[in-house]
């Protein structure tokens, strides 16, 4: 197993190692905290539905935050108590993503082969939630580890090795779906959908969002309601090829490209208008409602 | 002496006369006695002999000698001898030739004499002869030509003549008739020209003559109107630029040319045709129909911009001009897309149409609703109330915007006000001016309304209708609301967008400019007129006598209040009231005190003006008699003038519109249904809205106008709102206005969409040049598809099976992968046997399954041209004349064979085949799950281009498709260009990752001008060579398919560097045409 380690200022983690230490900031909109610190002490998966950059990732990093908070650990190599955190494993899945990359697989060692587990069950051994980000992307396969770990089994069949798995008693695994821009293709089989809590994710309110904004851009308030403003009003063009409509994220860019000083009107353009649509009609549309917007 | 000579003479040539008709005898003496006193003898002599010689020259001839003593007797005073003995001379030449012509000109000698003076006479003399050629005809001519000369001397020169007869005499050459017509008219028709313009006049119709030359009657009858179109000073350039245009040779004819450039400059400006006719001539040595074209687009082009930005347009246009007359030419011919951008560059004016889409989306993000964008004047064209046709306004669905916008000198700032207006109208649907409840109460004002709420015998149509019946004088009232309502409105914009403000601020001040002296008014009026101002933000212009300081102090306080970020709808409302109360307290009249007591007043604190909530039922009785409307002695209230960027504001009407659209679509699910409109509720309603003016919207009377517009109302409320959007008729605004609100339409749609086509020789495209008509296909017989199956069954199967082979290649394993699922054994199996020999093996030992998704959209267009209908077997006869060798017994069981294979089944057509091989495609389709759309076209002309949907990529293929399938049947032309473009439009619709357009013809590119003329093949095989090219630009991949033998040559051509194929043997096509789609998706 790798060790911590820095490397020219970045710090790698083992993936099973890597743990929220910072509470990421987080504004909850509902009663989604308490949802999903219900279902993690019940063991029920959660499905996190939503469009992008409403804070679906965010979310599930500031909740590792807050379940690994409470545990101190002492370190079985030295004997100092160290503060346990709750291990977060994110995969964003692709399209050819298949379980042999979330299980593992043999690789070429000198003599021969040595397996390596996968992320899966790295999360299932070390009991951490797993993110399967954008579940719906990764090729049919998966849905064959993902059925018995959702269950009552809690249980990771290694097909290769001939061994089967039981679930860490942390582990939870945790998935999201956007159900805005998959194709009718895509969609998530029920057989699938019906293991797991679904919480909705919506972008959120204007006031809200401007608070967020302002927080994690560092913009001014002004600015931060001018700019979820904007938000609110692009999000009414959604089917015109704007997919979702303007994530908070991007919003959060133009918030702090403006708190760096570069004028409203031109951050508006290169974080949002740009970065939404090629459509030159529609860029045109958004860059009026910008100008009416910022002066 | 003199009477001598005479005698002597008369006696003299008695005998030689004797023979001849006694009137020449007659006339030698009364000739002979009327220039005895101004000849000389031997002048006399000479004289008398000239006649006598004439009459021995022919047969006819003493008749021009009768002429010639007859015109003896009416020299003019100052015809000298000289003239004289020279109109003899002339006679005697013109008589050896021709008798009639000498008479003909003797009779008009002395006239014409006198008006070009005795020594033009020869020269004109000279030009009657020019027009003689020996023949009957041009002997009359001629000597029309004679005749006429008094009238036409009167209105031209003699050397402006020889024009006129060179212009006759080529006319002649075509038209005896013609030159003849207009040599009768020409006196008069030159009369009405000034005197400078005459000889143009003529010089262009010469040219017209050797060009056009049956024009020239139309030129002579119509020519003067159009040249007075032209300023007077100007007219001769006009007609020489014309003349220019005359000598080349073009499609339109020279007359024509003058024709269109007469008449659009009679639509310019008269003080521009200076600056216009200057422009033109510095086209016209490149290209003089440029020229006239130039002249021709005035009125367009000096539309969208001023007259001094004109020559920017025209030097841009030179250029191209000189680099090609055909790119030139188009380019003034307003035929080509960079004119037009040009144009719109320089336009300073702001179109609707051209900004219309962005306004759309732009309102639609600001209101989250689906609005559309109309213009005003289709708003009034409705008759639901609305007149005006160049406010801005909004029913709560639609934003209605003037046409134009073209009040500032640049575009930009024209957009912008454009934008206020759009604003400031998406605002009203945005922050709620249409959702008022009469019983919600407002955030900001105590809820007064209902305490002076007054018994109803009927419970209001709509909560505005409640509201306004609280007041006896409605007028005021809803003036009072507009104002509240715009004010809250505008500073509701204020503060949310602060991006606009400053243009709203500008459009405020300006309308400040524009009030009108509020000293001069009668002091409610004056009232509503400060309020106005002080919601413009004019507090500064409030005006006020002095001592009645208090009312409007308090009125400005509760426009403040009002103000409030988080006003509604309801306070505006609950401000109307109170600003009424305070309106009805001051009386209408002037006030006499002198204007120096009128000064600034400073609003109220808002508290303070804040009404006072009336307690309980005590105020109410007395509330109602508050409210009571003007009284004797005082001036008719009239509305305040009108802000032009706020537009017209009917709150009433469109709550209105509202409920009925609501109830003519059943009440949407979860509502509570309401009682649906009685016609007359809606007659009493409409009677008492003072937004309506029944009397402005039809002259006639009310009853008839009422019930027109109620009908209106109603049509209007019950049309689904997709359907309003359509109006653009562009590719992009048909799917994007209201969808899923109305139901589908029953009757097959036209839809049009435009495009432009490509002109090879202007090297540009001509905007928006066609119309392409798309509509679903009819259905047709529902046994076809079926037949064609049964027909080609074995075909059937075996395309089927070849299809389903491309299946399962879905996912496939990929080996000697450095990373993958899992090892390949041989790979791994090496790896091992090389590290054991101590080789240094390759590290990839992996495989994977690559999903290869099959993602394939493909668009058949369909050639049903009439040359479809061809029959098969006709082609092939050549082949089937070779069967037989001449030999009568072989021909005859050839002919017998044919004749029942005949009967068994009529000829195929090669239409048929196409319609088979689309059968059999789309069997092969369905089976490997491609996206496909099946389309046909044909139709004539530009405007004109048939796109028929047989299956869109949006509908499965059922009962209803396959019954269209059958009706593909030849039509008429073939206009490639825009349906590949529509097709390519199609395909980009859908998200495949591969697209096709499969194109099936039976021959070249061929329509109603598509081209120069009929003949000529370049220009339709290079617009459709460049709509390919664009589809190809797309990411469509295009394919031609011809079953035209001679298709090698223009498809090479026209597919430059794209797939295509001859099918030689057409009856090959049903197998040929899968085989060919597999070959190339795969």
């Amino acid at each position: 197993m790798a060790e911590n380690g820095s490397v020219q200022g970045a710090t790698i983690y083992a993936v099973e190692e890597y743990s929220v230490h910072e509470e990421p900031y987080y504004l909850p909109i509902g009663d989604e905290v308490q949802l999903f610190e219900t279902a993690y002490r019940q063991r029920i998966p959660v499905l996190l539905k939503g469009p992008t950059g409403a804070g679906k990732t965010r979310f599930v990093e500031y909740m590792a935050y807050r379940l690994g908070r409470p545990m101190l650990k002492v370190s079985s190599r030295t004997g100092e108590e160290v503060e346990h955190r709750m291990p977060l494993i994110t995969v964003a899945c692709h399209e050819d993503l298949t379980a042999s990359d979330l299980v593992g697989r043999y690789l070429l060692d000198t003599d021969g082969t040595r397996w390596v587990d996968g992320p899966l069950t790295r999360a299932v051994k070390v009991g951490a939630i797993c993110y399967l980000d954008e579940v719906v992307e990764a090729r049919k396969d998966t849905t064959v580890l993902i059925h018995p770990l959702t269950d009552y089994r809690r249980l990771l069949p290694i097909e290769k090795l001939g061994q089967v798995i039981e679930a860490a008693e942390g582990f939870l695994l945790v998935i999201s779906y956007n159900p805005g821009y998959q194709s009718a293709l895509k969609d998530l089989k029920h057989s699938t959908r019906q293991r797991f809590i679904a919480i909705e994710f919506n972008y959120p309110p204007r006031d809200a969002e401007a608070q967020i904004i302002a927080h994690e851009s560092g913009c001014d308030d002004r600015t931060a309601m001018d700019l979820a403003r904007l938000g609110e009003k692009v999000r009414n063009l959604k089917e015109h090829g704007l997919g979702e409509g303007v994530s908070t994220r991007l919003l959060v860019y133009a918030g702090r490209l403006i708190a760096q000083g570069i004028p409203a009107r031109r951050a508006c353009q290169v974080a949002i208008t740009w970065a939404l649509t090629d459509d030159s009609e529609v860029q045109r549309s958004i860059e009026e409602v910008v100008t009416s917007i910022f002066e | 002496m003199p009477v001598s000579i005479v005698t002597e003479l008369l006696a003299r040539y008695h005998e030689r006369l004797s023979g001849f008709p006694a009137p020449l005898g007659q006339q030698f003496e009364a000739g002979l006695r009327a220039l005895a006193n101004r000849l000389t003898p031997s002048q006399l002599q000479a004289w008398a002999e000239t006649g006598v010689e004439l009459t021995a020259l022919s047969l006819r001839s003493w008749e021009a000698a009768v002429e010639y003593f007859r015109a003896g007797t009416s020299y003019p005073p100052q015809a000298a001898w000289d003239a004289i003995e020279t109109v003899g001379r002339d006679a005697l030449q013109m008589a050896a030739e021709s008798a009639p012509l000498a008479v003909s000109f003797l009779r008009a000698a002395p006239g014409a004499m006198e008006v070009i003076g005795p020594t033009n006479v020869h020269a004109w003399a000279e030009l009657g002869r020019r027009l003689y050629k020996g023949n009957w005809k041009s002997s009359s001519l001629a000597a029309q030509f004679y005749e006429v000369a008094p009238e036409l001397f009167r209105v031209l020169r003699i050397g402006q003549a020889t024009r006129l007869v060179i212009f006759i005499d080529e006319l002649a050459r075509h038209s005896y008739e013609l030159a003849s017509a207009c040599l009768a008219s020409a006196p008069a028709v030159l009369s009405r020209l000034e005197e400078d313009d005459r000889l143009p006049f003529i010089t262009f119709a010469t040219e017209l003559a050797q060009t056009s030359w049956a024009d020239s009657r139309l030129y002579f009858d119509r020519g003067v109107p159009l040249i007075e179109k032209v300023h007077s000073a100007l007219r001769e350039r006009f007609l020489l630029l014309a003349a220019q245009a005359a000598r080349g040779h073009h499609q339109r004819s020279a007359y024509q040319y003058f024709e269109e450039a007469a008449n659009a400059l009679g639509e310019v400006d008269p003080n521009d045709h200076q600056q216009v006719i200057m422009l033109a001539e510095q086209l016209a040595p490149y290209s003089p129909f440029a020229a006239m074209d130039f002249l021709t687009a005035m009125p367009t082009v000096l539309q969208r911009i001023r007259i001094d930005e004109l020559e920017a347009w025209q030097q841009a246009g030179l250029r191209i001009l000189q680099a090609s007359a055909e790119g030139g030419e188009a380019y003034f011919r307003l035929q080509s897309t960079r004119a037009e951008d040009i144009l719109e560059n320089l336009s300073s004016r702001v179109e609707l149409s051209r900004v219309g889409e962005v306004l759309r989306l732009y309102c639609k993000a600001l209101t989250g609703r689906n609005v559309s964008i109309q213009t005003a004047e289709s708003l009034a064209e409705k008759g639901i109330g609305w007149v005006d046709e160049h406010r801005a306004s909004t029913d709560g669905s639609t934003i209605f915007l003037p046409e134009l916008m073209e009040r500032f000198p640049n575009k930009e700032e024209n957009f912008a006000a454009m934008k206020v207006f759009a604003t400031h109208q998406a605002a009203h649907i945005e922050f709620g001016s249409f959702m008022f409840d009469f019983d919600r109460a407002g955030s900001i004002f105590p809820t007064r309304r209902h305490a002076f709420a007054r018994e109803r015998e009927r419970p209001a149509t709509t909560d505005m209708e409640a509201f306004f019946d609280l007041f006896p004088d409605r007028q005021l009232a809803s003036d009072l609301f507009t104002i509240a309502e715009d004010a809250r409105i505008d500073a509701r914009i204020k503060a949310e967008y602060g991006g606009i403000r400053r243009h709203l601020v500008r459009m405020q001040a300006e309308e400040l400019e524009r009030r009108p002296p509020v000293e001069m008014l009668p002091l409610r009026n004056a009232f509503v007129e400060n309020l106005v101002r002080a919601s413009l933000d004019g507090l500064h212009l409030v005006r006020w006598p002095r001592d009645r300081a208090e009312a409007m102090s308090r009125a400005l306080g509760i426009l403040n209040a009002l103000q409030a970020p988080g006003a509604t709808v309801e306070d505006a409302a609950e401000a109307a009231l109170a600003l009424y109360e305070i309106a009805v307290s001051i009386p209408n009249i002037y006030d006499d005190v002198d204007p120096g007591s009128w000064g600034a007043v400073e609003p109220m604190e808002a508290g303070q003006a804040m009404p006072m909530e009336v307690a309980g039922d005590e105020g109410a009785a007395g509330s109602q008699a508050q409210l009571g409307g003007s009284g004797p002695g005082e001036e008719e209230y009239e509305s305040p003038q009108e802000i032009d960027f706020r537009g017209d504001f009917k709150p009433e009407l469109v709550d209105l519109l509202m409920k009925l659209r609501e109830n003519a679509q059943g009440g949407q699910a979860g509502q509570q249904q309401t009682m649906p409109l009685t016609p007359e509720q809606l007659a009493e309603l409409l009677a008492k809205s003072v937004e309506i003016d029944l009397g402005a919207m039809d002259e006639g009377d009310l009853d008839a106008s009422t019930g027109m517009f109620l009908s209106n109302l109603m049509k209007e409320a019950g049309t689904p709102a997709s359907e309003k959007g359509d109006q653009g008729g562009q590719p992009t605004s048909d799917n994007s206005t209201g969808e899923g609100e109305g139901e589908e339409p029953l009757k097959p749609v036209v839809t049009v969409y435009y495009y432009d086509e490509w002109d090879f020789r202007a090297q540009d495209y001509k905007p928006r040049w066609c119309a392409v008509k798309e509509a679903k296909l009819e259905e047709g017989d529902e046994g076809f598809y079926e037949k064609a199956l049964k027909e080609h069954a074995g075909l059937v199967a075996q395309t089927r099976k070849q299809f389903e082979l491309m299946k399962p290649e879905m996912f496939r394993k990929i080996k000697r992968l450095p990373d993958g699922e899992d090892f390949d054994l041989d790979s791994a199996i090496e790896w091992m046997v090389e590290k054991r020999a101590g080789a240094n093996p390759t590290e990839k030992i992996y495989w994977r399954r690559n999903k290869i998704e099959r993602d394939v959209a493909v668009a058949f267009l369909i050639d049903m041209s009439a040359s479809t209908d061809e029959e098969i077997n006709k082609r092939d006869k050549k082949h089937d004349d070779d069967d037989y060798d001449d030999d009568p017994r072989k021909y005859l069981s050839w002919w017998v064979s044919k004749r029942r294979q005949e009967l068994t089944s009529p000829p195929k057509r090669i239409i048929d085949l196409e319609k088979e091989s689309t059968v059999l495609l789309m069997t092969a389709l369905e089976t490997i799950g491609d996206q496909y759309g099946i389309y046909g076209f044909s139709g004539y002309g530009r405007d004109n281009v048939e796109f028929f949907v047989i299956k869109d990529f949006d509908e499965t293929l059922d009962q209803k498709i396959k019954n269209r399938l059958d009706k593909i049947t030849p039509i008429r032309s073939t206009r490639m260009g825009p349906a590949i473009r529509h097709a390519t439009f199609k395909l980009m619709q859908t998200d495949a990752k591969v697209k096709i357009l499969f194109l099936l013809s039976d021959g070249r590119p061929q329509d109603h001008g598509y081209g120069r003329d009929r003949t000529e093949k370049e220009y339709a095989i290079h617009d459709t060579k460049q709509a390919l090219n664009e589809a190809k630009r797309e990411g469509i991949t295009p394919f031609a398919l011809t079953v035209d033998r001679a298709g090698h040559d223009y498809l090479k051509t026209m597919c430059e560097d794209m797939g295509y194929e001859v099918v030689a043997d057409i009856e090959s096509l049903p197998s040929r045409l899968p085989t060919l789609y597999r070959r190339l998706t795969e």
